[in-house]
C-alpha cells in the first residue's frame, strides 16, 4: 500500500496532464460548447413543448428551445468527452501495457484513468451548464450538472470501450457520433415527446437527458434516473477497465523464489515487483 | 543476487505459429550473467516473437521459459508517450520500478547525450533520439537480464558505438544481454552469436569485426 498511493498519484497527474495536452479536446470544449448550446437557444422556435419525465410520472411543459438546449448540450458533452477517452485510452495503449510490464500497479493506472474521467466530465458538465444559465434558470442546477456529468461519464466510458476494440481515431469519432446521434435524436422532444417506446429507455443517455430535464423544469429529485446514469457510466467504465486489464495482462505464470538481496538493491526498491520475480513459462503441449 | 556465469535465462524447446505457419520451431538457449548474447535472421524470421515471448508479450504454443532475475526489454518501435517529456517518462517508470532516484537515468542519458531534451516532449523528438529514451527506459533499473530488440535502429554512427560501449559495460556488471537484429555489423563484440533460420537457433562461426550475412 505504500507504495500504491504515489503510483496512483503519479498516474493521476500524469493522466490530467496528458487530458489537458489535447488541445483539440479544448478547443472543442471552450468553442463547441457555447456555439451549441446558444443556437439552440436563440435559433429553434420558444414554442412549448411537453416532455414525459417517467422517473416521476408527470409531464413537463417546457419552451421548445430550452428542450432542445438541454439535448443539444448532452450531445455536444457526450460527443467531447467520448472523443478525449477514446484518443487517450488508444494512444497510451501500448505506452501502458510497457509500464504494467515494468511494474506498474494496474489498479493504480485503471483507477487513475476512471479518476481523471470523473474530474474532466464533472468540469466539462459544470461549463456547459454554466453556459445554460446564462439563457434560463433551471429549478435544480446541482441536479442539471449531476445528468449532465452522468451523460458525460457514459460516453466517456464508450470512447474507453471504443478505443479497446478499434485501432483507427477515425472510426472511433465514426462509431461514437452514430452511437450519440442515434441515443439523442430518439430523445429529442421535438421528435419524440413522449419518449414512450420502450427502446428508448434502453438508450445510454436515457438517465441523463430525464435527469436533465426534470432539474430544468421540476422541484422532484429523479432518483431513479440518476441511479440509471449512474449505472450506465459504472457499466461503461467497467468494461472499459476489463479491456484494459485484458490488454496489459502479462503471458507469463509467476512464481516467486526467496533469495538473497544485495542492500543496494533493496534500497532501489520499495517492494518485489513483477520484474523482480523468477518467471517460468510452462506451456504444455508436445515438444516438436 | 545473481551470481557470475549463472543461468539467468533457460529456454527450451519454444514452438510458435500464426495462423500462416509455425514460425519457432523448437527453439532452446541458455543465457548466462556477465554475456552478451547475439541473435540474426532474416525479416520475419521470428526474431521479435521469440523476444516478445521471452517478454511475456506473447504466449508460446509449446516449450519452457525460465527466468531469474530483474529484465528489462527495449522494443523495436519505440514505446513512449507522445504527450510526455523525456523527464515525465523517468518519472513514470521510476514509479513502475520502485527507484529511489533517478542518478542511474540521468547517467545513461549523458551517455547518450539526450541530457539536453529532458524537458522535450516525445513528438518533438527525432527517431533517433526518440530510440535513445527507448532504450534508457529498459536500462535504467539496472537490469539482470536485457532483451534488446533492434536496438541501434535510427542512431548516427557515434551512438551506434556508444550502444556497444555501453553493451559491454553492463556486460561487465554481470548483466545478461540478448540483442536481436536482422544484421549483426561487428560480430566479435558478441561472446556468441546465433541464427535464426527456419525457426531454430544455430550458433555461428565468429570469423572477425565483419557483417555476418543472413
Amino acid at each position: 500500500m505504500t507504495r500504491w498511493w504515489p503510483c496512483f498519484r503519479t498516474a493521476l497527474r500524469f493522466a490530467l496532464i496528458e487530458q489537458a495536452r489535447n488541445r483539440l479536446a479544448l478547443l472543442i470544449v471552450v468553442l463547441f460548447v457555447p456555439l451549441w448550446t446558444t443556437l439552440a437557444f436563440t435559433v429553434v422556435a420558444r414554442t412549448p413543448l411537453r416532455f414525459r419525465i417517467r422517473a416521476v410520472g408527470r409531464t413537463v411543459v417546457m419552451d421548445g428551445n430550452v428542450l432542445v438546449q438541454i439535448n443539444g448540450a448532452l450531445q455536444a458533452l457526450s460527443l467531447v468527452i467520448a472523443f478525449m477517452m477514446f484518443v487517450a485510452t488508444a494512444r497510451s495503449a501500448l505506452f501502458d501495457q510497457r509500464l504494467v510490464r515494468a511494474g506498474y500497479p494496474r489498479s493504480c493506472l485503471a483507477l487513475a484513468k476512471c479518476t481523471a474521467l470523473l474530474l474532466v466530465a464533472a468540469l466539462v458538465a459544470g461549463y456547459t451548464t454554466a453556459w445554460m444559465q446564462l439563457f434560463w434558470r433551471p429549478e435544480q442546477l446541482l441536479v442539471l450538472v449531476a445528468g449532465m456529468c452522468t451523460g458525460a461519464l457514459t460516453y466517456g466510458g464508450i470512447g474507453i470501450v471504443l478505443a479497446a476494440v478499434l485501432r483507427s481515431e477515425l472510426a472511433g469519432m465514426f462509431l461514437a457520433i452514430m452511437i450519440s446521434s442515434i441515443d439523442l435524436v430518439l430523445q429529442n422532444p421535438l421528435i419524440n415527446p413522449d419518449a414512450d417506446s420502450p427502446v428508448v429507455r434502453f438508450l445510454p443517455a436515457y438517465g441523463a437527458v430525464q435527469t436533465s430535464v426534470a432539474a430544468g423544469g421540476l422541484q422532484v429529485v429523479p432518483t431513479s434516473c440518476l441511479l440509471l446514469g449512474t449505472g450506465w457510466a459504472v457499466g461503461m467504465a467497467a468494461l472499459g477497465m476489463a479491456a484494459f486489464a485484458v490488454r496489459t495482462r502479462t503471458r507469463t505464470r509467476t512464481r516467486t523464489r526467496t533469495r538473497t538481496r544485495t542492500r543496494t538493491q533493496r534500497s532501489r526498491t520499495a517492494q518485489a515487483t513483477p520484474t523482480e520475480i523468477e518467471q517460468t513459462v510452462r506451456v504444455p503441449g508436445p515438444a516438436p | 543476487m545473481v551470481l557470475a556465469g549463472e543461468r539467468v535465462l533457460r529456454i527450451r524447446d519454444v514452438c510458435k505459429g500464426y495462423r500462416r505457419g509455425p514460425v519457432l520451431r523448437g527453439v532452446s538457449l541458455d543465457l548466462r550473467a556477465g554475456q552478451l548474447v547475439g541473435i540474426v535472421g532474416e525479416n520475419g524470421s521470428g526474431k521479435s516473437t521469440l523476444l516478445r515471448i521471452l517478454a511475456g508479450d506473447l504466449a508460446a504454443d509449446s516449450g519452457v521459459v525460465e527466468r531469474v532475475g530483474v529484465l528489462g526489454s527495449c522494443p523495436q518501435d519505440s514505446v513512449l508517450h507522445q504527450a510526455f517529456s523525456v523527464d515525465q517518462h523517468l518519472r513514470f517508470f521510476q514509479a513502475a520500478y520502485g527507484l529511489d532516484n533517478l542518478d542511474r537515468a540521468f547517467e545513461l542519458l549523458e551517455q547518450l547525450h539526450v541530457s539536453g531534451y529532458r524537458n522535450e516532449r516525445v513528438q518533438a523528438l527525432s527517431g533517433g533520439t526518440r530510440q535513445k529514451l527507448n532504450l534508457v527506459l529498459a536500462l535504467m533499473h539496472d537490469p539482470q537480464v536485457l532483451l534488446l530488440d533492434e536496438p541501434y535502429q535510427g542512431f548516427d554512427w557515434e551512438t551506434y558505438l556508444r550502444f556497444w560501449d555501453l553493451a559491454a559495460a553492463l556486460r561487465d556488471r554481470g548483466c545478461a544481454v540478448l540483442v536481436v537484429s536482422h544484421l549483426a555489423y561487428d560480430a566479435s563484440r558478441l561472446d556468441t552469436l546465433y541464427r535464426l533460420q527456419a525457426g531454430v537457433l544455430h550458433e555461428t562461426e565468429q570469423t572477425g569485426p565483419e557483417v555476418v550475412p543472413v
